[in-house]
């Protein structure tokens, strides 16, 4: 009884997981290509839908993951069963670069591996896809100075300042702001007392550093009410949201104290509630790293080694995209071509992007 | 016996997938000893997790024996990871390291324990205050800890880190699996846990307190003190897998080093055969129950499944194992 009963059960779950969808069951012949993301996000939805379109231009066989949770631990059993499972080429967008140089390096070595978003130079990498988030944070600087032209008050908001873009972006907002002397000098607000932080050039920073949220979305929003309430009635104010939920957590809370157009935003990332307030002049702009690129170029690449190609390699970093309400013109900014699109016009492009993954 | 029979079937399904996948997708040209040899660096793999997996569950199955439950387990992971990196990184070498956060997390155990047996709290909302509590501890001690950041403070210690890691995780210098050192490590707890539990007085206090704690305490059973050992035992345990998750990750967060990991637990005690009122549950079961989240975890990453439909798929694979695993049992009650 109790073996016949195993039987069943044994049969009915190995049927159970042979229904599984699979992409490419059978092996097509075409090189096989995976690209793993650092958490499941939005951002990541863009690059997805790059991946796709590269891998329909270029003729492989693609999977892609955006693993659960933002953990080292997380990422790695993922990209160690493709190793097993013989996949010609893997695109990481690294989590902790200094640690996970020597598992990377041990995957390089077994196959091609490409770099995103976030860079381990040492890892064997044939190159990196990404953008300079401190050059991206300098172009968020220039957003402020416009916004600001005479000074005024500000105050960043982030996830973490330990990621590697967590350091870059700020970074790159202040010595921008600041330059040349980019360290920022201690003191108190003029008319505000109260309130210490530092000068950067013209430049108030409240506290003297970014808020920080974790990632927990209810945190962002409450650092940006207690801000607010911290700096009412000071003339002059800029919130810069430099994580791609920050822009969206900033506005709710200005909004629900009406003080939508007093207090500037600035923003980075596409997150599409960014690009629509900017196109209803609710924020001044964003600075966005184009992730559809990342997931096209990644899978490009890995493409074009599989099949002996080497020249499709990328040097340097990509560049990144300013979007404001009216756009501009392309300028080249410290040796990179940057475009300077419409909101409303980006968002479409996003929303066609997207229709390749059904999001 | 009967309570194995459904983790077992189960886990023979998920492996049949596992070898079948590769099969299938192997590409038409590899010779099959190249396919043999990827499967088994797959293998090597999963069991290394599962080696990881089955040490916390088997703390967690000897709680839940005696009636209770523990939250506080991946807390407890990440707590015991970031003090074992901030205790070598400041000086502490490895060797005396190790058994100090051991103790450590010994000491978490009897704090539990004594809450829930002395002041007759509800398990369930110490070890839930106990989560926040050492995980908070965690992100005061550091904001992540690295065998590289140790290596880099303490340059003395790379030789010894390197030894505890090939022993307990098996990876060699260049960071290369060469074996499952930490299944390994799981078998060696279970069996001595499997002896306590099946062979000793111990285990069958433990059991009886499960079963019904006020026969038990008129028995003769000292029920209080009984049940602060199995605490001490689960936190302890839970604080080794932290030393392992450090040694073989390349880096810790302290706000997530761990996260989960008490629900894995609970849920391989249980898919092992451990009722959650208590009083039932064999070692062997244990182990068996730790091994199916990372097999099912990998066979999904190996059929490439769209991200978003994973979770689901888990989830409905583990209840489909579930359901199918009361069904025997009814019917093998029912004949019996």
């Amino acid at each position: 009884m109790a073996r016949w009963s195993r039987l069943v059960l044994v049969v009915a779950v190995a049927g159970g997981l042979a229904f599984i969808p699979a992409c490419g069951k059978k092996d097509s012949g075409k090189p096989k290509i995976a690209v793993v993301t650092n958490c499941t996000d939005p951002f990541w939805d863009l690059a997805e839908a790059g991946a796709n379109k590269a891998a329909q231009d270029f003729d492989v066989e693609l999977t892609f993951r955006q693993p659960e949770r933002m953990a080292a631990e997380v990422q790695k059993p993922i990209i160690d069963a493709w190793v097993n499972q013989g996949f010609n080429g893997i695109a990481v967008s690294v989590i902790d670069p200094k640690g996970q140089t020597e598992d990377l390096r041990l995957v390089a070595k077994k196959v091609t591996l490409v770099t995103m978003d976030n860079d381990a130079p040492d890892s064997g990498r044939v190159c990196y896809v990404g953008v300079d988030n401190k050059e991206a944070g300098r172009a968020v600087g220039r957003l402020i100075k416009k916004v600001l032209p005479n000074g005024g008050t500000l105050a960043l908001f982030i996830g973490s300042t330990t990621s590697a873009n967590g350091q870059a972006r700020p970074a790159g907002v202040l010595e921008e702001l600041a330059t040349p002397e980019a360290n920022g000098t201690p003191g108190k607000h003029p008319q505000r007392p109260e309130l210490s932080g530092k000068f950067y050039g013209k430049y108030f920073l409240v506290d003297g550093e970014p808020k920080t949220d974790n990632g927990e979305k209810e945190k962002a929003a409450s650092n940006v009410q207690a801000m607010l309430s911290r700096v009412d009635g000071v003339p002059d104010l800029c919130f810069a949201g430099l994580y791609a939920y920050n822009p969206p957590a900033i506005l709710e809370a200005v909004r629900a104290k009406s003080l939508v157009g007093k207090v500037k935003i600035v923003g980075f990332d596409e997150n599409p509630e960014t690009l629509k307030a900017i196109a209803d002049g609710h924020i001044e702009g964003t600075v966005v790293q184009d992730p559809y690129n990342y997931g096209y170029k990644s899978v490009e690449i890995l493409a074009a080694e599989a099949r002996g190609d080497t020249k499709k390699r990328v040097s340097g970093s990509a560049p990144y995209q300013v979007i404001t309400r009216e756009g501009g013109p392309t300028q080249d900014i410290n040796n990179l071509r940057i475009q300077f699109p419409k909101a409303a016009d980006y968002l479409t492009t996003m929303r066609d992007q997207l229709k390749i993954i059904n999001k | 016996m009967m309570r194995i029979l459904g983790v077992l079937g189960l886990l023979v399904a998920l492996y049949g997938g596992l070898v079948g996948t590769y099969v299938q997708n192997a590409p038409g040209f590899e010779p099959t000893s190249r396919t043999q040899e990827r499967i088994q660096g797959n293998l090597i793999d999963v069991a290394s997790i599962q080696g990881r997996y089955g040490v916390i569950t088997l703390g967690a199955a000897m709680v839940i024996i005696t009636g209770g439950i523990d939250l506080s387990i991946g807390a407890v992971v990440g707590c015991a990871a970031v003090l074992f990196g901030v205790l070598t990184q400041n000086g502490v070498h490895p060797f005396a390291a190790l058994p100090l956060v051991v103790l450590a997390g010994a000491g978490v155990g009897f704090g539990n324990g004594l809450l829930i047996t002395r002041l007759k709290l509800q398990p369930f909302l110490v070890t839930l205050c106990g989560m926040f509590v050492y995980r908070g501890a965690a992100r005061l001690l550091a904001g992540s800890v690295s065998r590289t950041a140790t290596v880099e403070a303490q340059p003395e210690f790379a030789a010894s880190l390197q030894m505890i890691r090939y022993v307990l995780i098996g990876k060699d210098a260049s960071g290369e699996l060469l074996f499952p050192a930490q299944f390994v490590l799981l078998l060696v707890l279970a069996a001595v846990i499997g002896f306590f539990l099946h062979r000793t007085a111990y285990g069958r206090y433990w059991y009886a307190i499960g079963h019904n704690e006020l026969a038990a305490k008129y028995a003769g059973v000292s029920v209080d003190r009984q049940r602060v050992w199995v605490y001490v035992v689960c936190s302890a345990l839970a604080a080794l897998a932290g030393v392992l998750l450090f040694l073989d990750m390349p880096s810790i967060q302290a706000d997530s080093g761990g996260q989960y990991l008490e629900l894995y637990a609970i849920l391989g005690a249980v898919l092992g055969g451990c009722s959650l009122r208590g009083g039932e549950g064999t070692a062997v079961g244990m182990v068996l129950g730790a091994m199916v989240l990372p097999v099912l975890e990998n066979l999904v990453n190996i059929r490439g499944l769209k991200s978003d439909l994973i979770p689901a798929v888990i989830g409905l694979t583990l209840l489909a194992g579930t359901i199918l695993d009361e069904f025997i049992r009814r019917r093998s009650r029912a004949r019996h």
